[in-house]
């Protein structure tokens, strides 16, 4: 069965001669698939308890376990043929990690991941490779002779439009790794029509070497793309974890944060790295990309990043003037008018050059090497800080450079008062980001008060960023708008009667942030768990939607309705909070009840809710997964997984009714979090849909019904896509509708 | 009516000739004294450009159907016949001077309007003079040369120039603006009189580097000078930075003459196939190696190495150094190259200083690395000139995170070396050097740092504020001199010494494109800001010469004006304000009225 070949392995096959190389770029190919990540790794927060699933007959080593420390899970499921995942948490998860998905050929697919922080991951690396190796070596046998690779042209291609399609619109999806994940994952397609062969041989293969060049480039661009995972504080001493590539911003990471914790989305939400050795403190910039900054830690790094409000991120264009009139009195400043307000910031951001606000003051430096703090007048220009030397004028010539900023970051203090017996504990550093301990090159400054310290910081920062400050705002501001009329508009549709969401909303944050420290047994998260799994390998949106409870609330609803569903706005709020997945089974319901009126509140057409109310068992739809466990009869019964139940069992886990599944479109909007709330509905389904679906690639979830692919088609709609997710999406959504046609 | 005889000097018959006497009446109007006047004279020739100048009025007579009754011209008056065109020598910020014939009669906004209509194709806000060309063969050699940035002046020549040494010098520079309500021949202006045209408002409408070369160009040129002359202060940090834009502005602009060349497809294009150089270099596998090898230079050699931070004698140990991504490793010797590195220094993030000097053939280069524990010191010796400039250029990119693949690797070599060379030369004889490659570093810096520095002393600091800026195109690099320059905290003020209502000495008041600020003469320092948008009004009292002007609050100052009239007080404020209300409405047509309105003074009412 060669349909579940991917790109990766055809690559690793010719591209590979000896077993060491294979291993090192088997690492990055890894790497790429690790994409299932962000899901794998919520899972492990969730802390859920080991909890064995009734196994399939052909996976009788199927078991789940989660637990935050040293459980190792696997997970064995039916893919178009089996799929295996196995994770390993051997660590606790620290601030990185790294993280294999391997697929093997043929049959199966495997994917292993390893979350564990740098020094026990190399410690088992060597194990592992071993390990590998074996692997690599079965992989070998079936694997296609490197000169004339006889992949299914649209796995080929699919490969490389799928990870083209990350990174060509990172701008637009503001939670794009979760986007990449489902795009690999879609990979796997279905196998090439045998009866497709009209184009000559030569053709073939010239397409075929065409498309092997193309995805070889795109292999080395995105095998060079670096991933952590990155553990992420919040308020409440909870964390989140998530795996953030070296192409995301931190906005990005903001916006996939905002879906994870669905808080308030106001401006002041930041990421901030503390540095407890040097008692510092930093908030990202939102334009910032985030892994850079964290290459710089140390392996033992006690560093940490938060998710927290930080107001002075934004204070200068809230207030502006008490940065650019800093000199006026307290009562002039706080009596301002907006008008005056917005003409500062156009004066000052809006025009060719970006005005640094001018400070002044007399700081206290501390002396190198020195206990001693001692006072200077320093002024802040656009090109540094300078200060006046003694005996001298404050003019501009006369003026000495104390520190350029192209090199330094700027950072607050903590409690420097008694660390460096500095004068007051207002103080601010200046370090080049890669410095982690105590140097020479570290400048610490000291100010008065807090005022005057949050003045200069801002304006450093002004100095350093210029106009992406205000970029980074404005960008905030909408997501903060859109949020807001968001929330407005799904509060009402919570009070539906039929949903105790407010109290498991109430409960959620407490529960949310992975890590719990007593996991209890529980259906919930094992059903989720089933639904994510399921989801990935097979339908082109997997991650996402795997999150998403829709697909499979819906499955017990009539068909009429399945359609309908597709129309659902997908949003990320859609998806039950991760936090809300408690293991009792009450929660579970309680799970699935929250997000229905979520669902329902912003779609056009309302007729369909009704069908929700007795929220099914998430895991019905798969018929290869376990039926329900027993916690569920106290639930509002499920329909009768009847007419999907037996195929699955047969067969792998795509549901026979495509229906169902849950649409691809969603996805673009899932990630455009910054979108309006109520996305538009997909194009109506009809037959009318048909033949241009007919060109394009089926949903990934129909295998059971290979798709007529002209092998030629395919490559040429994949080719473009470079062109960016849109392209993708619009073919995805043909592609539903062409399956809601067949329906 | 009683005929009286009314004399009018005909400029066209000679500065001696008597004037010529006609016999008019009082009810004849303007257009037949000058009918009478031309006949008298019996030369032939086109006098529609001429017209009556009354002398003790000092206005023109250019309603031609008035009767000398209703101008009130009697006997005594003395009138001059003369074109109202007449060549002056306009001095450009260029430091260009073009003779043209202006218009003597318009107010000076209008006939600003009129060259700059022509000259810069958008009209922006002058102190100037109006032009007329001909020809539009002439008119187009004129634009290229104006549009093209001029090379940078010899130091003997930013020496010579009147450079104001105190704030009060800048506020008598600013006491000459012209006022632009009345006509140059009401201002004192002769035929062939020296006028510069100048950028006085420091609100930039709108600025378009695609349409607006010239205006960009004088801009740049304005700001050069400014800075040159010490006109407006800077640190030294800064003007190394100036220096070495102007540096590039002037290398780019010889090699790219025609500014904005570069098509914005050429530069997608450009940037992608360098983005995919950097993307496919530094992978691992055979393929990409393959490709690497295709797009990056290798580099690798022997250098000494020097580490100061181990208390060791200052003993540089040679060994075999390559360059990869954006590090160095170094090996025992090229043999063991293969092997593991004796160390590997990621250059990413570093700072990287020279620490040259040609004479003594001493090439360092000085490798600060950034470390969780500092920054860790290292220097690398090399051996000529030759090597320097690679390893400087692979380190420099190395130090930005990109690769020898990046396309401007070769052209940071070539400055490098043209660097070198300057250091070479201005330490040798003096002046005697090819003038295309060495620039004399004093060119591009104020006279200040002529004592303070000498040019090989100053090349290297240039050379390393040039490392950020050497990527940039020709309008990028003047784009972003003016940046900076706005971004000086002392950017867009115009000086004039006042006395405040109620002051017993004189103090300077700052008019910026957004606020009014009182300096203290004494100190320089800032007393108080007021902000325009605060402003409620202000009125001029033309008898006394004093400015009034009332903010919210309450707030209410008074001065007089000591080194200006207040008319070009007055006229500042008014055209800042003009200006604002200006960039809120996009609209593109000068509201002239308005404008006139707002600095006209009492003329205007």
């Amino acid at each position: 069965m060669f349909e579940v070949y991917t790109a990766a392995q055809l690559w690793l096959c010719y591209m590979m001669d000896d077993i060491d190389a294979m291993f090192s770029d088997l690492l990055g190919e890894m790497d790429l698939l690790t994409q299932w990540l962000p899901f794998l790794s919520s899972l492990g927060q969730e802390t859920v308890p080991p909890a064995p699933l009734p196994s399939t007959k052909q996976e009788p080593n199927f078991s789940i376990g989660f637990t935050d420390l040293n459980v190792g899970t696997q997970f064995n499921m039916l893919a178009c043929s089996y799929l295996l995942i196995s994770t390993q948490h051997k660590a606790p998860l620290r601030l990185m990690g790294m993280s294999l998905v391997w697929q093997s050929p043929s049959t199966s697919w495997k994917t292993m991941t390893w979350m564990r922080s740098w020094p026990d991951l190399v410690a088992d690396l060597n194990a592992t490779e071993e390990k590998l190796a074996a692997e690599i070596q079965g992989l070998k046998v079936p694997a296609p002779p490197p000169s004339d690779l006889p992949p299914p042209p649209t796995g080929l291609s699919a490969w490389p439009a799928s990870s083209l399609a990350s990174p060509a619109s990172p701008a637009s999806s503001t939670g794009s790794s979760v986007s990449t994940p489902a795009s690999s994952a879609a990979s796997p397609l279905p196998p090439p029509p045998p009866q497709s062969v009209k184009p000559t041989m030569e053709e073939i293969e010239a397409q075929m070497k065409a498309d092997k060049i193309k995805l070889a480039l795109e292999k080395l661009k995105e095998a060079k793309v670096k991933k952590l995972v990155v553990k992420v504080l919040l308020n409440d001493g909870s964390s989140k974890t998530l795996m953030v590539d070296e192409r995301q911003s931190v906005r990005e990471v903001l916006d996939q944060l905002f879906e994870k914790t669905h808080c308030d989305c106001n401006v002041d939400w930041s990421l901030c790295e503390t540095n407890p050795e040097l008692q510092l403190e930093r908030t990202f910039e939102d334009h910032e990309n985030l892994v850079e900054p964290l290459l710089a830690w140390m392996r033992d790094s006690e560093n940490k990043v938060h998710f927290k409000e930080r107001s002075e991120k934004n204070e200068v264009f809230k207030n502006p003037q008490n940065f650019y009139l800093w000199k006026k009195d307290k009562k002039t400043l706080k009596d301002i008018k907006d008008r005056d307000k917005e003409l500062l910031i156009q004066e000052n951001f809006g025009g060719t050059s970006i005005i640094v606000p001018d400070l002044e003051a007399v700081l206290y430096l501390k002396e190198d090497g020195k206990k001693s703090w001692k006072q200077r007048l320093f002024q802040l220009r656009a090109s540094g800080i300078y200060y006046v030397p003694k005996g001298k004028t404050k003019s501009s010539r006369d003026l000495l450079c104390f520190v350029q900023f192209d090199n330094v970051n700027v950072y607050y203090g903590k409690d420097f008062k008694s660390k460096y017996k500095a004068p007051t504990d207002f103080c601010f550093v200046l370090k080049h980001p890669q410095i982690q301990k105590e140097s020479q090159y570290i400048k610490y400054l000291c100010c008065d008060d807090a005022w005057t310290m949050n003045l200069w910081v801002t304006g450093i920062r002004i100095a350093k960023y210029g106009v992406s400050l205000y970029e980074n705002y404005k960008t905030a501001e909408k997501k903060a708008a859109v949020s807001s009329v968001w929330t407005n508009r799904s509060t009402p549709s919570s009070s539906n009667p039929s949903t105790p969401s407010p109290t498991i909303k109430a409960k959620a944050p407490s529960q949310a942030n992975g890590h719990a420290p007593t996991p209890q047994p529980g259906p919930a998260s094992k059903v989720q768990l089933q639904t994510r799994l399921w989801k990935c390998p097979t339908s082109s949106s997997a991650p996402t939607i795997g999150r998403d409870p829709s697909p499979t609330t819906s499955r017990p609803g009539p068909p009429t309705s399945a359609t309908s569903h597709l129309h659902w706005p997908p949003r990320q709020d859609l998806r039950p909070p991760s936090d809300t997945c408690r293991p009792t089974s009450l929660h579970l319901c309680l799970q699935w009840t929250t997000s229905l009126p979520r669902l329902a509140a912003p779609s056009p057409n309302d007729e369909d809710p009704p069908d929700f109310l007795p929220p099914p068992p998430p895991a019905m739809g798969f018929g290869s997964l376990p039926p329900p466990p027993p916690a569920m009869g106290s639930l509002p019964p499920p329909p009768p997984p009847a007419s999907f139940g037996g195929m699955d069992q047969s067969l792998p886990p795509p549901p026979p009714d495509p229906g169902f599944l849950p649409p691809p479109p969603p996805q673009p909007v899932f990630t455009g979090a910054g979108a309006p709330p109520p996305p538009p509905p997909p194009p109506p389904p009809g037959p009318s849909a048909a033949p241009v679906a007919a060109k394009v690639r089926p949903a990934g979830s129909v295998r059971k019904i290979p798709p007529a692919t002209p092998k030629r088609t395919t490559p040429s709609l994949h080719g473009g896509g470079g062109g960016g997710g849109g392209d993708l999406m619009s073919e995805l959504m043909l592609a539903m509708n062409k399956k809601r046609g067949n329906h | 009516m009683a005929a009286w005889d009314l004399s009018v000097t005909v400029e066209d018959l000679g500065p001696d000739a008597p004037p010529v006497t006609l016999s008019v009446a009082s009810d004849l109007h303007v257009g037949g004294v000058i009918l009478k006047l031309v006949e008298k004279t019996q030369i032939k020739r086109d006098w529609s450009d001429h017209a009556l100048w009354w002398e003790q009025k000092q206005m023109w007579l250019l309603r031609t159907a008035w009767t000398l009754e209703k101008y009130g011209i009697h006997a005594d008056a003395r009138l001059h016949f003369m074109p109202q065109h007449k060549p002056v020598r306009l001095a450009l910020p260029s430091g260009i001077t073009l003779r043209l014939r202006a218009c003597f009669s318009s107010p000076v906004f209008q006939t600003v309007m009129g060259i700059c209509r022509m000259l810069i194709s958008r009209p922006c806000l002058y102190n100037g003079m109006p032009a007329h060309f001909a020809d539009s063969p002439e008119m187009e050699a004129i634009y290229k040369m104006l549009s093209v940035t001029q090379p940078p002046p010899a130091p003997e020549v930013i020496a010579k120039q009147y450079r104001p040494a105190s704030v009060v010098d800048k506020a008598h520079i600013h006491g000459r603006w012209l006022d632009s309500s009345r006509c140059l021949m009401q201002q004192g202006i002769q035929e062939n009189d020296r006028v510069w045209l100048r950028f006085k408002y420091y609100a930039f409408y709108d600025i378009d580097p695609k349409y607006d070369v010239v205006r960009l160009t004088q801009l740049y040129e304005q700001a050069r000078w400014a800075l040159l002359l010490e006109d407006i202060d800077c640190t030294e940090e800064e003007m190394m930075l100036f220096g070495a834009l102007q540096y590039h502005i002037n290398k780019v602009s010889q090699s790219e003459p025609q500014m904005l060349s570069t098509s914005a497809a050429m530069d997608d294009l450009e940037s992608a196939l360098q983005s995919l150089e950097v993307k496919m270099e530094g992978e691992s596998s055979s393929a990409s190696e393959m490709l690497e090898n295709m797009t990056a230079p290798e580099l690798n050699d022997y250098l000494k190495i020097f580490r100061p931070k181990r208390l060791t004698l200052k003993g540089y140990k040679q060994y075999w150094f390559k360059f990869q991504d954006t590090s160095i490793c170094y090996f025992k010797s090229k043999e063991e190259s293969i092997g593991e590195p004796i160390q590997q220094i990621n250059l990413k993030g570093c700072e990287v200083a020279p620490d040259v000097n040609v004479a003594a053939q001493k090439f360092l280069i000085r490798l600060l690395i950034p470390a969780p524990e500092g920054m860790n010191e290292v220097y690398l010796r090399c051996e000529n000139e030759q090597q320097y400039a690679q390893w400087m250029a692979a380190c420099r990119l190395g130090s930005k995170g990109k690769t020898l693949a990046d396309s401007s690797f070769q052209s940071e070599i070539q400055s490098i070396r043209s660097f070198l060379a300057m250091q070479k030369t201005s330490s040798g004889s003096h002046g005697n050097v090819p003038a295309d490659e060495s620039i004399n570093t004093h060119s591009l810096v104020s006279p200040r740092y002529h004592k303070k520095y000498k040019p090989k002393q100053l090349t290297p600091r240039i050379l390393d504020a040039y490392q950020n800026v050497a990527q940039l195109s020709l309008t990028d690099a003047v784009m972003r001199f003016l940046q900076i320059w706005q971004a000086l905290p002392d950017f867009g003020l115009s000086y004039v010494v006042v006395r405040f209502k109620g002051s017993r000495k004189d103090e300077v008041l700052g008019i910026a494109p957004n606020r009014l600020i009182r300096i203290d003469l004494g100190v320089g320092d800032v007393v108080k800001t007021w902000r325009y948008n605060n402003m409620k009004q202000w009125n001029v009292n033309w008898d006394i010469q004093q400015v009034a002007i009332e903010f919210e609050g309450n707030v209410n100052i008074a001065f007089s004006c000591v080194t200006a009239n207040c008319k070009i007080v007055h006229e500042f404020i008014g055209g800042y304000i003009f200006m604002s209300t200006r960039s809120r409405e996009k609209s593109d047509t000068l509201n002239e009225e308005l404008f006139h309105k707002l600095t006209g003074g009492h003329e205007a009412l």
